[in-house]
């Protein structure tokens, strides 16, 4: 009897302790939603080195009894890694070794272009307070517009860190959907005549221009806005590896290694703060559909300023580029050049389409940096 | 977290943009003066101020290597237009191949188009 006893003790200790007895609707919805987003990745192919670990990370954060930020372990130090800011500073080293600035140097007009596309930032955080978000919540929603992923994952733990999980998953959803949201915008917004301009070739860039003009920037940045000088100098830095000539090796390592298994950790790490009670939320709805909103404007304030310079150059300019403003590197120019190619076979607007989309990446970044020097 | 300057979204909008189109004009400033002071600029701009050089031997004559069979004309087109946008001429490539003949080539071209965006 009493080994039948203690056998049902142990029994309904295991049963207590296990998480299928603090299993909740919640838990089983987000691990519906990481299932979804995991089809989307993987059969879908809709940013699959992102959206998979995100993904997975969802369901592995909708485990109970985990106890996996009760104690230093594994998915506590990839936390930690958001939490502090570590991870996004570390991407855009590595973006910006695999990044060629020489676009923008050669023709640094498209720095406007840049500047313009941020406007999406400014409209989403509009409406993100019109619908009743706080000014801090509503500067992390809006930066979704600047399709920077890291930059929104580093301003969203700034300024609203319980949004962190729904605001990753619109930024890097909607980037995945950059062929699919831009173009429809940039044929309206464009008539046929203006996408079927030639731009003229881009002067040689030299090496000598290409090393000065990441240290140069980082200076000039870092002094200005002493906030992102983590980001704005690791992507610099980045560049500086890949320009110098004579530092291939950790050139190499930033853009494959490095960027590789910080993707890993960010990423899992954005899909850990997933949890029910953080995600399943009014909020998390309105927070995609601002983020869509966010998106949208930021691709015509591109296009619009494309216009204008268009008209002040007269016709040199293919408005098309300033749809790249959106940084979303480099998946944003290559949508200026499909649509360039669809107007007119053989008009090549990658390399002039890059120019605005680094200036997307740096403007993102001032504009959150600006942001929270005005509001932290 | 401190108090933040202002709430009003339409000042915060004003501000913040007027911010990031100065720091970027003035980026654009910066990168035009670079170009200005940079000493290994290429020899035609700085030709009015340089003396008569000694006259250059002649280039030695481009091989030019048969463009690999099955190479549609097309395409072979494209790829000129894609090297002259980076500013180099067509005649300077010299030989075309396509990429399964050569693994390390094959690996460096696909390996890009599967990187994620940021």
């Amino acid at each position: 009897m009493e080994v039948i006893n203690a056998f049902a003790v142990s029994l309904e200790s295991v049963w207590l302790d296990s998480g299928f007895y603090s299993f909740t609707i919640g838990n089983g919805i987000m691990i519906l939603v990481g299932l979804l987003l995991l089809y989307m990745a993987f059969v879908k192919e809709f940013e699959p080195l992102l959206l998979g670990p995100i993904a997975f990370g969802c369901i592995l954060a909708n485990f109970p009894r985990t106890g996996f930020f009760d104690e230093m372990g594994v998915m506590m130090a990839i936390n930690y890694g958001i939490k502090y800011e570590i991870f996004p500073p570390l991407i855009f080293l590595g973006i910006g070794a695999m990044t060629d600035f020489s676009p923008l140097l050669a023709n640094p007009s498209t720095l406007l272009l840049g500047a313009a596309a941020q406007i999406g930032v400014f409209v989403a955080l509009l409406g993100a307070m019109l619908v009743g978000f706080d000014v801090h919540e509503a500067a992390a929603i809006g930066i979704i517009g600047g399709a920077d992923g890291p930059t929104s994952i580093y301003l969203s733990m700034k300024l609203a860190p319980h949004l962190l999980g729904a605001i990753a998953v619109a930024a890097y959803s909607y980037m995945s959907l950059v062929p699919l949201i831009q173009p429809p915008i940039m044929k309206a917004l464009t008539t046929l005549e203006e996408r079927q301009i030639e731009m003229q070739e881009l002067r040689q860039v030299t090496k000598f221009e290409r090393v000065v003009f990441p240290i140069v920037a980082t200076i000039f940045i870092s002094l200005l806005l002493p906030p992102i000088a983590a980001l704005l100098g690791c992507l610099m830095l980045g560049n500086l590896f890949r320009e110098s000539g004579v530092t291939d090796r950790l050139s190499d390592t930033a853009q494959n290694s490095l960027i590789n298994i910080v993707t890993i950790f960010l990423a899992t790490g954005t899909g850990l703060t997933m949890s029910a009670e953080s995600f399943l939320k009014a909020d998390t709805l309105l927070i995609i559909g601002l983020g869509l909103v966010a998106f949208m404007g930021g691709t015509a304030g591109g296009l619009i300023f494309g216009k204008l310079m268009c008209k002040w150059s007269g016709g040199k300019v293919n408005p098309l580029i300033g749809s790249a403003g959106v940084s979303a590197v480099p998946m944003a120019a290559r949508v200026s050049q499909t649509v360039g190619m669809q107007a007119k076979p053989g008009n090549f607007l990658l390399m002039h389409a890059m120019g605005p989309n680094v200036a997307g990446v740096i403007g993102t970044a001032v504009a959150a940096g600006t942001m929270l020097a005005m509001l932290k | 977290m401190d108090q933040p300057v202002t709430t009003n979204p339409f000042v915060i909008m004003l501000i913040n943009m007027t911010v990031v189109f100065i720091v970027l004009i003035s980026l654009s400033f910066l990168i035009r003066l670079i170009h200005v002071v940079d000493p290994t600029k290429p020899k035609e701009e700085a030709k009015t101020v340089e003396a008569p050089q000694p006259i250059a031997p002649p280039p030695a004559p481009v091989v030019e290597e048969p463009v690999e069979e099955g190479i549609p004309s097309e395409v072979i087109a494209v790829i000129c237009a894609a090297i002259g946008a980076y500013g180099y001429s067509a005649g300077q490539i010299h030989a075309i191949h396509p990429i399964h003949n050569n693994h390390a080539w094959e690996h460096s071209v696909t390996y890009p188009n599967k990187r994620l965006s940021h």
